[in-house]
Parts: C-alpha cells; sequence; structure tokens
C-alpha cells in the first residue's frame, strides 16, 4: 500500500515534473521579483544614483541646495542657511510667509485631509448606522474613486467650477456674479476630498459595522447613557479606521500631480508638477532630489501610521453588527428632527460635490458653445483622427493605446499579484518585509518610476556589451502593470487569508503539491476576488496619468488621460468628450470589481 | 457494602483478580514486535524562545491506534503536524517506516489527515472530495476511481451521497466524508486532530465507536490528537498523555489511569484524590507499625486484609505518610517499592474517587459534603476535608459529614522527592 503513491511518480524518488511542480511557486517568485526589480527598483535605484552623483563623485549637494532653498522649504529652509531661529520664527507667523512648494505641498495635503474625513464622517455615519434605500449601493460607490482616472475628475472640475462651467451657469440664472475657483486651492482642496472622502467613507463605515452591539449593550447595562456608551465603545474602534483614511488621503494627496496639473497649474504647483516641469526641462539631478525628498515625507508619514496601526489593529470578527435605524422614524423625537435636517444638507452639500463634476462633465460633452445639445464634440473627435498634424493627438490611437496597454498590464500584474499575495498570507520570518518590499510601489511617485523607466530602460541600459532597450509601449505596459498589481494583491490576499489554512492542508495530505493545491482549492474558492483584482489592475492602467506622461512624449504611445491632458487647456468640448469615453471603460471595470469583489477587499 | 458506582466498582474488582496490569503488560509486549510506523526521534518544534514541542521520542507501530491526548498547548496537535510534514522540527527526527522524512513534503508521506473543521473543499461535490486524492495516486486494490469513492462513502455509511454539496451535509456526515476522504488514496497512516471537538457529546461517542471500527477494519496505523482524556481511553490501543510539549506517560489506557506516572497523568486523566505527604515509616515497617497511625482501625484492617492475598503480599510494600497531621498507609508497586522511600521523604499518592469508599475504615478520613453533582448513574462529590477538595462517588447524594476510607493498595504512588 505503502508505494503506491511513490509507485505512481515513478520509482522510490519524485518524478522530475513533479519536483518542477514543486518549485514552481518558487519560479513565479522569482519571476515577479525580477519584474519588480526591472520595472520598479532599478529604475527608482537610477534616480536616485542620478540624485547624488556629480561630475562622476556621488555628493548631497542637490538634496543640501534643495533643503536650503526657501523656494521649495519656504522659511524653514534659512534654518538650514543659517539664519536665525528666532527670525525665521517671526517670518513664519507673518502673513506674507513663504511655504515653499514643499511646504505648500504638505499644506494642501493637511487641508484636502480634513476636508476629506470631513466630508466622509457623516457619510460613514449614515451608512454605518442608517437604513434606507440605496444604501449598498451608495457604498459599494465608495470603491469608484480608486478606479476613476484622475484627468477625467479634473475635467469634470472644470467643466463643473470653470469660467463657463455649470456653478457660473446657476449662480448666473441666479441672478448672481460669477466666481472663478479655477486655479485655485479650494477647487485642489475640493477636488481632493472628492478623491478621498470616499476611502474615508468606507474604511471607517467597515469599522463601525463591525463594532459588536454587545459591547454597547454592556455598557448601556453598566449605567453608561447612548453618548458615554458611544464614546466609550463605539469611538475607540473606529477612530482607528478614520486615521487609517487619513494618513492614506494625506499621503494620496501629497503625491497628488494630475488634479493639480489641471486645476492649479505651475502657479499652484505641489513638488510632483514641479518634478514634472523640471523632467521636462532636462533638469534630471534636481528633480531626482525633489522626487526623493518627497518620498521621503511619504514613505516617513505611512510608516509611522504603519508602526501605529500594527499597536492598535483589533478587529473584531462575527460580532452581532449594531442595528441600522430607519432613515425616516415613525415618531421622531426632537434630538432626532437634528440629526436628519444635519443629514440632509450633508446629503445635498454630498450631491454637489460628488455628483456635479460627473454630471457637468458629461453635460459639457454633449452641449455646444451656443449651450445647445450637440454631438459635435463626439464629431470633433472624429474629425480629428482624420484630420490631425503630426504633433496633435488622434482619439482613436489614445483609445487603441489605452485598451491594448491596460489588457498588457492586466496579464503582467495578475500572475504576480497573485503571487505576492500567496507569499505575504504565508507565515514565515521576513513576511512583513516581502510585504513592505512587494507594496512600495504605491507608495513611490509615479513621475519617479516613469522617470527611472524612461532613463534606464527607454533609453536603453548596457548588460555585459549589450545595449538593451524597451520601447515607450513595453515600459508603459510595465510601468501600469507595477501601478495595478498592488490593487491585485489587496483585493487576493485577504480572500486567501481568510481561507481556512487545513484545506491546502488536506489537498496536500491527499498527495497535491503547493501549485496544485493553489490551483485547485485556493484560486477557485477566492476567483472571484482575482477577478475583481484583474478589473481592478485594468482601471488603474486606463486611468494612469503621472508615469505615462513621462513616457508617452515623443513617443506614439499617448493614452486617453494623455488626450484629455492635451485637450483640457483648449478644448473643454473634446475634452470631456473622451472623458465620458473614459468614463464608460472604467464604469465596465467597476461593475466587474463591485460584482465579483464582494466585501473581501482589503482597501 | 460499597457505595461507588457500581459498573466502575465491579470492573475494577474484576481487572485486580484477573491480574488488569497483567493483561495490559501483555497486550504491550505483543505490539513491542509489530515494525515501527511512525517514530519520533528527540524531535522538537521551537517557535522562537519556546519549544511547542520539546524533545518528543515516540514508536507508533503498524497497525496502532495512539492517542496524543493533553490540555490545550500541550503540543500534541504541533506533533500531529510534525508527523504530516506541515512543520518541519527545528530538531530531531521523523522516520516513517524506519526512514527519516526530513524534508519531504506533505504531498509525498502517504499520509491521511481529518481535522477538527472538516476542511471539505466547499467547491467541490462530495464525491469529488473523497476522489481527490486519486489525482495523485492509483485507487488501491486495482477499482476504478468511480468504484474506490462509491466503496469509501459506504464503509463511512453515507452511501448514495457522492453527488451532495458538502455545505448540504450535518456536522457528523462531514467529518465522515472527510474520513473517507483521507482513506481514499489508501494512506500508510491516518492522522486525526481532534476530529470531533465540534460535535456534541452523543454524536461524538458513536462516531467514535464508528471510527475505531474502521480502524480495525483497515488495519491502519492512526494517529488521533484529542483534548478529551475519556475518549482518549475509550478509542486507543496507546495513550501518550502530553504536558508542555513533552509525553508524561506512553501506555495503554488502562495503564495510564490505573497506573499514572507522574502526579500530572493521574490528574489529567480522570477525577483523583491526591495526598502529598512526608514519609514517616519505611516500607520495611510490618503492618503493626502501621496500626498505631491509624489508630481504632487497626482491628478492622487487619481482617480485611486477611481476606486478600494479595494484600498481605502488599502489606511488606506499604508506607506510611503524614498529610496535614493526619498519618495514611498507601501501597507501594514495582516500581515505587524500587525506590524504596526512607522516612522525611515527601511522597505524592492518589487514590481513585471509586477507591475512596463511603464508610471505609482503613485510611479513614472525615469531611464535609462541599457540593454534590447526580450524574444518573453516579453522585460526584466534592468533599471538604480541613480546606483540602477529596471526590468521591456514591449512588445517592450525600450531606453533612461522611466518613471515607481507601485501602492502602488502591492507592497509587505517582511521585518521592528524596530529602
Amino acid at each position: 500500500m505503502s508505494d503506491r503513491r511513490r509507485a505512481l511518480r515513478g520509482g522510490g524518488d519524485r518524478s522530475l515534473s513533479d519536483r518542477f511542480e514543486g518549485r514552481l511557486l518558487t519560479l513565479f517568485a522569482v519571476a515577479t521579483s525580477a519584474t519588480l526589480v526591472v520595472a520598479f527598483y532599478y529604475p527608482v535605484g537610477t534616480v536616485l544614483i542620478e540624485a547624488v552623483r556629480v561630475d562622476g563623485g556621488a555628493s548631497l549637494g542637490a538634496f543640501a541646495e534643495i533643503l536650503r532653498d526657501p523656494f521649495y522649504f519656504g522659511e524653514p529652509a534659512r534654518l538650514l542657511a543659517g539664519d536665525a531661529p528666532l527670525a525665521v520664527a517671526r517670518d513664519l507667523v507673518s502673513p506674507d510667509r513663504r511655504l515653499g512648494i514643499v511646504g505648500f505641498t504638505a499644506y494642501q495635503a493637511a487641508l484636502s485631509t480634513v476636508a476629506s474625513v470631513a466630508l466622509g464622517l457623516p457619510a460613514a455615519y449614515l451608512l454605518a448606522r442608517f437604513e434606507f434605500p440605496g444604501r449598498r449601493t451608495i457604498r459599494s460607490l465608495t470603491i469608484v474613486p480608486f478606479v476613476l482616472p484622475s484627468i477625467m475628475v479634473a475635467v469634470g472640475f472644470v467643466a463643473t467650477f470653470g469660467r463657463n462651467g455649470t456653478l457660473n451657469a446657476v449662480l448666473g440664472a441666479l441672478g448672481l456674479p460669477p466666481v472663478d475657483l479655477l486655479f485655485t486651492l479650494e477647487a485642489i482642496v475640493i477636488a481632493h476630498a472628492f478623491y478621498n472622502a470616499p476611502l474615508v467613507a468606507r474604511v471607517t463605515t467597515a469599522a463601525w459595522e463591525s463594532v459588536d452591539a454587545g459591547a454597547i449593550e454592556t455598557a448601556r447595562s453598566l449605567g453608561a447613557g447612548p453618548l458615554r456608551a458611544f464614546v466609550d465603545v463605539v469611538a475607540p474602534q473606529v477612530y482607528p479606521a478614520v486615521l487609517t483614511g487619513a494618513a492614506l488621503t494625506f499621503v494620496f494627496t501629497f503625491g497628488t500631480f494630475p488634479i493639480v496639473l489641471a486645476l492649479g497649474g505651475f502657479q499652484l504647483a505641489t513638488v510632483e508638477v514641479f518634478v514634472y516641469r523640471l523632467v521636462r526641462d532636462l533638469s534630471y539631478a534636481e528633480a531626482a532630489a525633489l522626487a526623493i525628498i518627497e518620498l521621503v515625507i511619504s514613505l516617513g508619514v505611512l510608516l509611522a501610521y504603519l508602526r501605529y496601526e500594527a499597536r492598535s489593529a483589533v478587529r473584531s470578527r462575527g460580532a452581532r453588527p449594531l442595528p441600522r435605524k430607519p432613515l425616516v422614524p415613525s415618531t421622531p423625537t426632537a434630538r432626532e428632527w437634528v440629526v436628519r435636517v444635519g443629514l440632509a444638507a450633508y446629503v445635498v452639500v454630498s450631491a454637489v460635490v460628488f455628483l456635479a463634476p460627473i454630471a457637468s462633465m458629461i453635460l459639457a460633452s454633449v452641449t455646444g458653445g451656443d449651450g445647445a445639445l450637440t454631438l459635435e464634440h463626439y464629431r470633433f473627435l472624429a474629425a480629428r483622427q482624420r484630420t490631425a498634424a503630426a504633433f496633435q493627438v488622434r482619439p482613436w490611437p489614445a483609445i487603441r493605446n489605452s485598451l491594448g496597454f491596460a489588457v498588457g498590464a492586466t496579464l503582467l500584474a495578475l500572475p504576480m499579484g497573485v503571487v505576492v499575495a500567496v507569499l505575504t498570507t504565508r507565515r514565515y520570518r521576513g513576511r512583513k518585509l516581502v510585504d513592505a518590499a512587494a507594496m512600495a510601489p504605491l507608495a513611490v511617485s509615479g513621475i519617479v518610476v516613469g522617470l527611472g523607466l524612461l532613463r534606464g530602460l527607454v533609453f536603453g541600459v548596457e548588460i555585459a556589451g549589450w545595449r538593451v532597450t524597451a520601447s515607450g509601449a513595453v515600459a508603459i505596459v510595465v510601468a501600469h502593470a507595477v501601478a495595478g498589481y498592488p490593487f491585485v494583491v489587496r483585493t487576493v490576499a485577504p480572500g486567501l487569508a481568510a481561507l481556512d489554512r487545513s484545506l491546502v492542508e488536506s489537498a496536500r495530505a491527499l498527495g497535491a503539491s503547493r501549485v496544485r493545491a493553489l490551483r485547485d482549492v485556493e484560486l477557485p474558492l477566492v476567483w472571484p476576488a482575482v477577478v475583481a483584482g484583474a478589473a481592478f489592475a485594468f482601471a488603474i492602467s486606463i486611468g494612469e496619468f503621472t508615469a505615462t506622461v513621462v513616457l508617452a512624449t515623443g513617443a506614439d504611445a499617448y493614452t486617453m488621460p494623455i488626450a484629455i491632458e492635451r485637450f483640457i487647456g483648449r478644448r473643454l468640448g473634446p475634452a470631456t468628450a473622451m472623458g465620458v469615453v473614459l468614463l464608460v471603460v472604467t464604469g465596465c471595470s467597476f461593475v466587474v470589481i463591485e460584482r465579483l469583489g464582494g466585501e473581501s477587499r482589503g482597501l | 457494602m460499597r457505595a461507588v458506582g457500581s459498573e466502575r466498582g465491579s470492573d475494577t474488582d474484576f481487572d485486580r483478580k484477573e491480574g488488569g496490569r497483567r493483561a495490559d503488560a501483555g497486550r504491550d509486549s505483543d505490539r513491542d514486535d509489530d515494525p515501527v510506523a511512525v517514530e519520533l526521534d528527540g524531535v522538537t518544534k521551537r517557535y522562537g524562545e519556546t519549544a511547542a514541542v520539546d524533545d518528543v521520542s515516540l514508536r507508533i507501530r503498524e497497525g496502532e491506534f495512539f492517542t496524543l491526548v493533553g490540555p490545550s498547548g500541550c503540543g500534541k496537535t504541533t506533533t500531529l503536524r510534525l508527523i504530516a510534514g506541515f512543520e518541519d522540527p527545528t530538531g530531531g527526527t521523523v522516520r516513517f517506516g524506519g526512514e527519516s522524512v526530513a524534508g519531504v513534503p506533505p504531498e509525498a508521506r502517504d499520509v491521511g489527515v481529518v481535522f477538527q473543521n472538516y476542511a471539505l473543499f466547499p467547491h467541490m461535490t462530495v464525491g469529488e472530495n473523497v476522489a481527490y486524492g486519486l489525482n495523485f495516486a492509483e485507487p488501491p486494490g486495482g477499482v476504478t476511481r468511480e468504484e474506490r469513492v462509491a466503496e469509501l462513502l459506504e464503509l463511512v455509511d453515507l452511501p448514495d451521497s457522492a453527488d451532495r454539496d458538502p455545505e448540504s451535509l450535518s456536522g457528523g456526515q462531514k467529518q465522515r466524508v472527510a474520513m473517507a476522504r483521507a482513506l481514499a488514496p489508501g494512506p500508510d497512516v491516518l492522522l486525526l486532530d481532534e476530529p470531533m471537538s465540534a460535535l456534541d457529546a452523543r454524536l461524538r461517542e458513536r462516531l467514535r465507536v464508528q471510527v475505531r471500527a474502521i480502524q480495525s477494519e483497515l488495519g491502519i496505523t492512526t494517529v488521533y490528537v484529542t483534548h478529551d482524556q475519556e475518549e482518549a481511553l475509550a478509542i486507543s490501543d496507546r495513550v501518550a498523555v502530553m504536558s508542555g510539549g513533552t509525553p508524561e506517560q506512553v501506555a495503554p489506557p488502562r495503564t495510564v489511569y490505573r497506573e499514572p506516572a507522574t502526579r500530572f497523568v493521574a490528574e489529567f486523566v480522570g477525577d483523583n484524590n491526591v495526598f502529598t505527604g512526608r514519609v514517616v515509616d519505611a516500607q520495611a515497617d510490618g503492618p503493626g507499625d502501621a496500626g498505631t497511625d491509624t489508630g481504632g482501625d487497626d482491628g478492622g484492617r487487619r481482617s480485611e486484609a486477611g481476606t486478600r492475598d494479595e494484600n498481605d503480599m502488599r502489606d511488606e510494600n506499604e508506607v506510611g505518610i503524614e498529610v496535614d497531621g493526619r498519618r495514611f498507609r498507601v501501597g507501594l508497586d514495582d516500581r515505587t517499592a524500587r525506590e524504596s522511600p526512607d522516612p522525611g521523604d515527601r511522597l505524592t499518592a492518589c487514590v481513585r474517587p471509586e477507591d475512596l469508599r463511603i464508610g471505609g475504615d482503613r485510611n479513614r478520613i472525615t469531611a464535609t459534603v462541599a457540593n454534590a453533582e447526580f450524574l444518573g448513574e453516579t453522585t460526584r462529590m466534592t468533599l471538604d476535608w480541613g480546606g483540602r477538595d477529596l471526590v468521591v462517588r456514591a449512588r445517592d447524594p450525600l450531606s453533612g459529614e461522611v466518613d471515607v476510607g481507601f485501602d492502602p493498595v488502591d492507592a497509587h504512588v505517582v511521585g518521592v522527592e528524596r530529602q
């Protein structure tokens, strides 16, 4: 009996194919690491080296210059330049203080974070504590910003808040003077809130829903009033989630690019925008040094947060959730009225912030200069396709490129993401390190990755006498895959982690190799999450702007977001028309994510 | 005369008269000739600083039903996982049929594993679950896959359920499907990790009879992990009682119950009354001296001893101990007699509740009933004796003060601490 399984494998030893299968996971892991090194760590590394290399030697001069330059660091930079601290402090509190680009970036990120939390918390309260028709739909819509191309959002905001935008049309109809919010800090902060408030709402709602009703009932039975029970029991469980949302929002908005580029221009440049400008001006060393300073700040915030999270992560599972209140109570008390009036006001505000940009964009795409409904912008796109000059953007290649790159990026990102998900859900020493190394692309700015790929791969590298170059298109696919695969990991890993370990162990005891168990047991069980991850990767690629804008220069490799950016300054109509096309494509991705991703998403 | 639960009591008498210990020992020595199926040789598993399994050496014989029992955290499940190959030992060697399996992954070890939570593949039917292992091994006996699946489902008494969805089965049914799935490829060793802990008590008893019957029918080497000592005694050929990552005793169930090797085993397996005291007279003393210790009980003890021949033998192997100023006489068996405790040594002896007889006149203790649990066939009572708890069994609940006593031969010495 004992030798049967062995006999089947060809004699006393395990057969060659069997050994190969046993190593398959290792093989995949090596391939994924290699891809990450080539497409991420090496390019980012070259940027780093670029920043410290001066005339063949290493120097931190570029950093020192930036840190000492008030143009970048505002008044505090003078401290490093040797000014008296007191004088600096006095200037800092004076009204005409200089923040510098880094200071401004942090300032707008902080404002955006506050706005996002302010806009996100009432939504979390509404979604977690009330029952009303459409609640589930709205809850699932909170994932949308992850897949919404930011350049499209920018178009929507221009269509809403621009000189001829919806807002001014409404104000004009009411007989009020027009306002021009475009190229103001307010527009940027609102756009960031549009983007990040749903994230805050999403993580907070999840935490709120996992509060055990039993814990509150216990507090109440021990003598705590409703408010006291909220402060003592609910708030401590919810506020780590709020902090998660806030930390992520700060990091995202600190590295913001397309929104500021489109809504702020170079007058309101953030670090990322300025890095882009330096790249365009071919000041690579300064761009690299600035990008690294940005990276250090983002990673610092993220690491500080992760350290905090590691200490305070308690997620009760299987708790009995709080019962939801009806939105319209049968016999409302005065207090209930106040709450509901407040919520109604909130709904109006959020409708303006969240719906107006999208609606305005769609409206603008079918509105002519005379205000009548028209398809002229779409016709313009079609005409431009036929008549465009060599330097002009043709719509069809943009759409074709976008779809092609997205398919390629998804095909690359999916196996990478699954492998990393498998590796990070197993227990072993150094798992956290693997996790961090694999997730780093989330934190590093697309400009740096794009710049690295441009300098490292597109311009070519010399390896053992061979000159290796990649075309712009290949570099874009790789950059998109690197940007998208963390989302695959984040959708697939929770599913894998939630799987009972004994399922895999049963399969293995029955004779399946590790890879076979993955194929036969784990993947079929987390399949919806894998498909959702693929849709994520696809949507991220479709909307990716930052790395693409660096890599697409010169090459005939522009995508829809790039086309929109080219149109946006000159012709809003075609930009909005292109935006609608983009909206349709990403909308389809969202439907796939929503239908299949379920609640297993990690983000 | 005896108020102890009748079944248990008569069983005890029967065993003693028939030489129950020798019977156990005999079975043990038969087994010694069987080839070793699984051997653990100084196996250690560390997680950081703590050793979950600490230098464990076990020899599990072919066809044996071997149980690892102990409280949670004693290392029993880790030991099983080391055998299965889910964990790699930090030190020592695991051998299958004499060959080291170091570095051999679970899929190449020919083991069948059943988990507590069934771990049925939810995306496959019952039949597909059972057939899964046949992807990697030919069905034994030259039958087709379908025949093998039907055979196994028949074996676990679930015929015609091949097309069912695992989720539609009850807990007990799921567990039997898991068993069928583990057995389908004809593994060398069956590993069961608390397979019944999630089931209710009555179903558990029924299922364990079934599991044992299947095991006997197939003659498959089985390693069974449980925290339930009663289950371990009921189902096993041999039991390893584990604590702190090490087996405290490896022996057949009756030996473990009657002759626990350590105080831990004595207290973990079944109820026990533990007496720890200083030896006041060594075993060389005759029974006459003992009379002064037990005072007025002298005559009674003598006459009772006279009726039982083994007591005559044992009397020479008795010592007196003093517990809280009260003197008791306890018997020594061959092992403890060899240690020949001297006066002043600290000695720990235990007496099973069924041996602590109400109204017994040797080693008499007067105690107060603190608590009585009526269990049906017996009543389990906790007595308070000067702040110490004693457990006795009787047919009906008692209250107030009761006299209990035990025969020195029923006391089992589990430890001698030299002074």
